[in-house]
């Protein structure tokens, strides 16, 4: 289902200077599977989902989702995939802090001018299933960090996407709150989603649900 | 039906205006001001503009004065007699006026001496000698006075009468017989009209006399040359034609003008700046939102159509509230400040009321100057941040 093909990434820093965030890898990520990239912070977990996800481009090699190249799509294309086919839950969780919870969570839904009835049954469905329905109103900026990575989840899931990809997921968070997101997990793979997480957190590399762990470092899967 | 239009966009466009509230208050009160200037002094120009034709196309085509040692004497009434067999000419009206300084208030008023029975230079006059008796009033020592000096002339508590001082010291006791509008308020205002008999009292003018004389000439092609007739039969006159005095008001105008232009670039100038401070790049927070919309499904075209709304509402919003504050502003209060650039230059008028000009192509005008600019000025750098890659912008 996600196949990256000998895919290098690199950034340039200035004229001069360039950093190669992944050298020459190759992943392939089935339907269904959850997949755990474990590697310290640098090591390209990062660049991989952004890769994933077509928030970047590969500088060689390719990236390819459900068949198609994702690598290659111009960039209303890259939204309109976005869009469809994923949910990001982000490390910092890139909500819009004067938003209220409610609205951050409709937001992927607002280009595509959805029926009143159908967003608003979208919205309860997701605020229900995350537990963050009492706080709708709520402004995110006031939201404990769990708050916050709930109403990031309900956003990444309200288009009920194939895929979803964490980065760092349990960073910001204490050891209640991410067997919790662990709980949700679990409830996402359940339901058939593919599930690529980047984390060096010791507690998800021996959990059941987790088909693979697959270790970066220095740009290589090792 | 689904709506065509997409709501939720034009909700977030709100929200957004409504999250950045101060700033979006302060710019929506700073273009307001500048769409507001910009808009009355394009209303004033009209204004003035429109009351300064309306004055010359009221003027004598040729006037006639006697001039001695370089200066304006009284002319004698039967120069009009001749000058009436000149081939062209179809009237010559001897005019008794003059200038009378009204020292309480500081103002000069123009006091025109009518004659019931003559042709009457003005079709304003042909209508007030329809409405009042001039012979009647020469009776009876009265007068009928223009808006303003009815306004003047009451705030000194001269209701119903007023001295004049001769040039010998005496008095002479005019009642107010009535108040008259004329076609044009620049004219009109500082007016007052009594017999002719009464005017050569209060200025100390002989019988046979005028204060000069003016020639109605039907070919306006003729002007020029019928003014030159009257020039070579009488060398001691000065023989002014409506062209130039036209040119002369021009003048003056222009001069005002340029005075208002000058205020005009000023406010275009701040314009710019704000545009050029608002177009030179988004902060970083703005840059993050879009990064994180972008993130998550929306394309570069719903981030400017998000975009157009918001600058489209704030824009058109300080737009009408600009246009609405300069019609209240020249019109209700009568454009105070602004208005001293331009009736400023009489501190011999009376008061003086800006005509209501409305022309649709103003509104146009400052429209184009402002709003298309303002949504350019907001949705360029939106563009810049939008077509970067988004894991750049939000990383």
């Amino acid at each position: 289902m996600i196949t990256l093909k000998n895919t290098t990434k690199t950034y340039e820093i200035n004229k001069n200077n360039s950093v190669t965030a992944l050298d020459n890898i190759t992943i392939n990520i089935k339907e269904g599977e959850l997949v755990v990239l474990k590697g310290v912070s640098g090591s390209g977990k990062s660049t991989i989902l952004s890769l994933i996800a077509a928030l970047t481009k590969p500088t060689i090699g390719e990236v390819i989702v459900n068949e198609k190249r994702v690598s290659k799509l111009p960039d209303n294309f890259a939204s309109d995939y976005r869009q469809q086919d994923i949910g990001f839950i982000f490390q910092k969780y890139n909500l819009i802090p004067t938003l209220s919870v409610q609205d951050n969570i409709l937001l992927p839904l607002v280009p595509t001018n959805p029926d009143e009835v159908e967003a608003k049954a979208k919205l309860d469905r997701v605020m229900e299933q995350f537990n963050i329905a009492h706080k709708k109103d709520t402004m995110v900026r006031s939201l404990s960090g769990g708050e916050q990575q709930r109403v990031a989840i309900a956003r990444a899931h309200i288009n009920d996407p194939k895929i979803i990809i964490a980065d760092e997921p349990t960073a910001n968070l204490d050891e209640k709150l991410s067997l919790d997101f662990i709980e949700i997990l679990r409830g996402l793979k359940d339901s058939g989603k593919t599930i690529v997480v980047a984390t060096h957190d010791p507690l998800f590399f021996n959990l059941d649900i987790v088909d693979r762990v697959i270790e970066v470092q220095g740009g290589k899967i090792l | 039906m689904k709506n065509n239009l997409n709501l939720y966009l034009i909700e977030f466009a709100i929200n957004a205006l409504l999250r950045a509230k101060s700033k979006n208050i302060f710019i929506l009160v700073v273009f307001t001001l500048l769409t507001a200037l910009l808009t009355a002094v394009f209303l004033i120009t009209g204004s003035i503009k429109h009351e300064l034709q309306s004055t010359v196309d009221a003027l004598p085509q040729i006037t006639v004065q006697k001039i001695k040692a370089g200066r304006h004497y009284d002319i004698d009434t039967s120069v009009a007699d001749e000058i009436l067999t000149i081939a062209g000419v179809s009237e010559a009206v001897p005019r008794v006026w003059g200038y009378y300084y009204f020292e309480n208030a500081g103002v000069n008023f123009s006091v025109v001496g009518i004659e019931q029975y003559e042709a009457q230079y003005k079709d304003s006059f042909a209508k007030l000698v329809e409405k009042f008796d001039f012979e009647e009033l020469s009776s009876q020592s009265s007068m009928v006075v223009g808006r303003g000096v009815k306004e003047v002339m009451s705030s000194s508590y001269y209701k119903e009468y007023f001295n004049f001082i001769k040039p010998d010291g005496s008095l002479k006791k005019v009642t107010v017989a009535g108040v008259f509008d004329g076609d044009t308020e620049l004219e009109s205002n500082d007016m007052i009209l009594m017999s002719k008999e009464d005017v050569r009292e209060i200025f100390d003018m002989q019988e046979g006399k005028a204060t000069d004389i003016v020639v109605k000439v039907p070919n306006p092609e003729e002007v020029t040359t019928v003014a030159s007739k009257i020039k070579l039969m009488y060398p001691d006159t000065r023989v002014i034609s409506s062209t130039d005095l036209k040119i002369s008001y021009q003048n003056i105008f222009d001069y005002k003008s340029g005075v208002f232009l000058a205020l005009f670039v000023v406010a275009l100038f701040t314009f710019f700046m704000i545009i050029y401070d608002k177009a030179s790049g988004l902060s970083s927070e703005e840059k993050r939102e879009i990064g994180i919309l972008k993130a998550i499904g929306w394309r570069v075209d719903d981030i400017l159509k998000e975009k157009f709304y918001e600058s489209f509402i704030l824009s058109f919003l300080a737009y009408l509230f600009g246009i609405l504050s300069a019609f209240g502003f020249v019109y209700l209060l009568q454009a105070p400040l602004l208005r001293e650039i331009f009736v400023g230059y009489s501190q011999l008028k009376t008061s003086f009321e800006l005509p209501f000009v409305f022309e649709i192509q103003t509104l146009f005008l400052v429209f184009f100057l402002s709003v298309p600019i303002y949504i350019a000025a907001t949705i360029i750098p939106s563009w810049r941040a939008a077509t970067l890659e988004v894991d750049e912008v939000i990383r």
